[in-house]
């Protein structure tokens, strides 16, 4: 919950921080206490931001309006009713997060602009709304927050004060944000971000997880705009559903880098002193002149530097702090854990009882049947190849046994451990019903590092950053990743990748894998290498299915084949049995070929 | 009922005004896959192109069209070029913080030079309304209609019957494919950016008879035209030009029976709805969740 103080980056980062509080006290004169609020102001909120639009990548471009939400919850609670801004910021947060739900719940499900676009249009309504109701809110004209001086009212004579308060906001919100980046939920929010299918593979609630980064964000925001209220002791419509109020600071936090910690406290501190100190002598130049500099600021970074002050130098820096004292090299405090996997891993080869039935599955793309009447059962510690000419309709079948592709008719229902059976409607079901799969074309996390893109699966089953790490080693040595663990994802081969794909089916545990021809592609070292992995697989207890065009490593693996052609189910059988098949061998090579042989 | 039948007319007719909007909007995104959220400046820079060019020469708006097109068609290619063409393979949210930067740009660059006063361009012919029966028609609405719906079919013609439109389409569908087939991904692009920038010129000069013109006109306008374009579909040309005579008509009969300040609180709600219940919009291909 909280980070280790002795090690050098908490402690300078602490004492960084403190300085914002600390020079103010010392130098105590009014426009450098102003400029401090204002910077531990913007730079919390930029940090809130940072949340739903770094860490989830969704870009909230109205963030103001959860801003103007606390300013107007807490300021109109203390006229109409006399009720404290500390209890009104949270009545503010309620508000808040009721909105973001509204918001977030369409428009999160879908993938594209449309949640930047909803913000945009939620803003300009709510300030409409405040508008045209203005016996309550004041109109057009604003509202004074009433001058009613003492603690609980939030208001005071000494400018100090409010910075005190204003770097608790800061802190507080900061700390939140090190919680999430550091936790199983950030870690799926920057898988969700990053790849929204493969994060589902792994059992992660996609929308659910985009939905909760919203709302976090917007609460935090909603309170810091009650207490920025209570500071200027005046609102007024137009300057806080300000669309220029969400660029800004949204801008902040692009400027000190998207997605990291650090990052939109940066890039607060780098823009806003200069902007602040500017903004005399820039408008002397003429009206929007601040804005067009922004404006330009903005696509500058955009090109040249898109990874923020923290993406582009980060690194170096944390190298030079990481040498302060107090910074062990490599931590493993993870408790080695049992081997909790292997179900009494049954010998291989031995037929068990049914792991996973799919029963007349039918899906049709236009007046394509990619899929007619397809039954088929895996059992339990089989090896089961599914092969089919080009066309043929396999990854289709296999989308429909992980969920990504709904059946038109039919149903797959897969045997959970206490031996119920369950019909799992969504990708991140399966998982969690025990069905694992890797991708066709890999999908790597490649911010991340090898060992982070496993632990994404072993997440499934628990939120423990050290058990997790636990699972994805003892995972990696089953697929020859161990020497490549910190390596990121993005510098992996090919073979690598494709065995990348399996660890992290494979650390969710699954009782079923699916394998979308992970041998494609390899080269014949690699091939041997992913046979062997293949086979300690299924020695582990796992049912494996795989689609595969390498005829050779498909007959040496399979217990069992099944040969699709034209979406329907041609033959199943023994490996053996099936490729001597003369329909099988008509499908593939046509009835020209066996009318050459004969046959 | 007269009321009601001039306020379906009102609506239908300030429908063409969106529609215009709507199609550049959703040819860009159609083709180029980046949602332009300097739309609105970019129609704000055309209808002070009109206004500049009418008050030092006197000529009537409708004749400015030319140079405001082409103009914006360079304004547009030129954007294209230097700010989205680097960001291409860059994550969406990346593109989108592009464009915001353009768009507030643009926006204070108006600011600087022609203050935050309202300009208003001197056109009778356009302004003037005339009587059928009962119903009174601004002149200036019904051309702006009428030209919507050349444009409409003009769009149609290219993306269908051209070579180019051909070209246009194919990138639509798959970028590399395209490109592998000869299709210069590039400069179709800025082609694409130019067009879309170019009917926005058209739009000015067309509103620049019945609005007035000031820094931030664009965003009233563009804000609809998202709704607009969300409505239909996000990249489909039908769906513009039906979302646009919708969105019109609500207007116009929420402008009336709700009060005109509330009339976006309508356009809102039904974009959540449509979100809600069928994200694809009305006219949407099946991926247009995309």
């Amino acid at each position: 919950m909280f980070p280790r103080l002795t090690h050098p980056r908490a402690y300078v980062g602490g004492i960084a921080l403190l300085m914002l509080l600390l020079i103010p006290l010392a130098v105590n004169s009014p426009f450098i206490y102003h400029l401090a609020v204002q910077v531990c102001v913007f730079g919390a909120l930029a940090t809130a931001w940072n949340i739903v639009g770094g860490y989830a990548g969704q870009l909230s471009l109205g963030h103001a309006v959860f801003y103007a939400i606390g300013s107007y919850s807490a300021t109109m609670l203390v006229i109409h009713f006399g009720m404290s801004p500390w209890l009104g910021m949270f009545g503010g947060a309620v508000i808040a997060v009721i909105a973001a739900l509204v918001i977030a719940y369409p428009t999160l499900r879908l993938r594209g602009p449309f949640f930047a676009l909803a913000t945009i249009a939620f803003l300009e309504v709510c300030r409409l709304l405040v508008v045209h109701f203005q016996s309550f809110t004041g109109g057009s004209a604003g509202l004074n927050v009433p001058l009613n001086i003492g603690v609980e009212w939030m208001i005071f004579r000494e400018k100090w004060a409010y910075l005190l308060i204003a770097f608790g906001f800061l802190a507080f919100t900061l700390w939140v944000s090190w919680i999430i980046r550091y936790s199983r939920f950030g870690f799926y929010l920057i898988a969700v971000r990053e790849r929204e299918d493969a994060a589902r593979a792994v059992g992660v609630n996609a929308v659910r997880v985009k939905i909760s980064a919203a709302v976090i964000s917007a609460a935090l925001t909603s309170m810091l705009g009650s207490f920025h209220a209570m500071y200027l002791t005046f609102i007024e419509p137009s300057a806080a559903f300000s669309l220029e109020l969400s660029i800004q600071i949204a801008m902040f936090a692009l400027i000190g880098g998207l997605g990291t910690v650090a990052g939109p406290l940066l890039g607060t501190l780098l823009v806003l002193p200069a902007a602040e100190l500017s903004r005399g002598w820039l408008s002397a130049l003429g009206n929007g002149t601040h804005g067009f500099v922004y404006g330009v600021v903005l696509v500058i970074v955009v090109l040249f530097f898109p990874r923020g002050l923290v993406g582009h130098l980060g690194g170096k820096a944390l190298a030079l702090i990481d040498r302060l004292p107090g910074a062990r090299r490599f931590e493993s405090a993870a408790p080695t854990i049992v081997n909790s996997t292997s179900p009494a891993s049954s010998s291989s080869g031995v037929r068990g009882k049914p792991i996973l039935i799919a029963e007349g599955l039918h899906k049709r793309f236009g007046g394509l049947k990619a899929t007619d009447d397809v039954s088929l059962t895996l059992h339990e510690g089989e090896i089961l190849g599914v092969i089919g000419p080009n066309g043929a309709g396999k990854t289709t079948v296999f989308n429909q046994l992980s969920g990504f592709i709904e059946p038109d008719a039919g149903t797959v229902k897969v045997c959970q451990p206490d031996g119920q059976w369950r019909t799992p409607t969504s990708p991140e079901n399966f998982a969690q019903a025990g069905v694992g799969r890797t991708f066709q074309i890999v999908q790597p996390f490649s911010g991340l590092s090898v060992l982070e893109n496993i632990m994404l699966g072993a997440f499934m089953h628990t939120r423990n950053i050290a058990a997790a790490e636990s699972v994805a080693r003892e995972v990696a040595e089953l697929t020859d990743l161990t020497p490549l663990l910190n390596a990121s994802a993005r510098e992996l081969t090919v073979g690598g990748m494709k065995r990348l794909e399996v660890a992290r089916a494979l650390a969710t545990r699954p009782r079923v894998l699916l394998l979308d021809e992970v041998l494609a592609g390899l080269n014949p070292t690699d091939v041997a290498r992913a046979i062997e992995m293949i086979r300690r697989i299924r020695g582990t207890g796992v049912s494996v299915l795989m689609i595969e065009h390498l005829m050779q490593a498909t007959m040496a693996l399979s217990d069992r084949i099944i040969v699709l052609n034209a979406g329907q189910l041609l033959r199943e059988g023994k490996p053996a049995d099936v490729v001597n098949d003369p329909a099988v061998i008509e499908a593939y090579l046509g009835k020209g070929y066996l009318d050459a042989q004969g046959t | 009922m007269s009321i009601f039948i001039q306020l379906l007319i009102n609506g239908l007719l300030l429908g063409g005004a969106y529609a215009i909007i709507s199609i550049s909007l959703t040819l860009i995104f159609g083709v180029v896959r980046v949602v332009n959220f300097a739309h609105g400046e970019l129609l704000m820079v055309g209808l002070y192109a009109t206004w500049l060019i009418t008050s030092h020469t006197g000529l009537h708006p409708y004749a400015t069209v030319i140079p405001v097109a082409i103009l914006l068609f360079a304004i547009g290619a030129l954007m294209q070029r230097f700010v989205i063409q680097p960001l291409l393979t860059a994550e969406p949210h990346i593109q989108i913080f592009a464009t915001v930067g353009v768009s507030t740009a643009l926006l204070n660059l108006a600011l600087m030079m022609f203050g935050a006063d309202v300009r208003t361009v001197d056109a009778k012919v356009g302004a003037a309304a005339f009587q059928v029966g009962p119903i009174s028609i601004v002149t200036g609405q019904l051309v702006t209609f009428v030209v919507a719906i050349i444009v409409a079919v003009g769009v149609y013609l290219l993306l269908q019957r051209t070579f180019v439109g051909r070209g246009f389409r194919a990138l639509a569908q798959n970028r590399s494919a395209a490109a592998l087939m000869g299709v210069n991904v590039n400069k179709t692009y800025v082609l694409v950016f130019g067009l879309g920038a170019a009917l926005l010129g058209l739009a000015a000069t067309l509103l620049a008879v019945q609005y007035p013109v000031f820094p931030t006109v664009g965003q009233y306008f563009v804000l609809t035209a998202f709704v607009v374009v969300v409505l239909g579909g996000l990249g489909s040309l039908p769906g513009a030009v039906v979302g646009s005579l919708f969105i019109g008509l609500i207007d116009s009969l929420a402008g009336y029976y709700v009060g005109s300040d509330l009339k976006e609180v309508v356009y809102f709600v039904i974009f959540l709805v449509i979100l809600t219940l069928r994200p694809t919009g009305l006219f949407g291909l099946g991926r247009g969740s995309e």
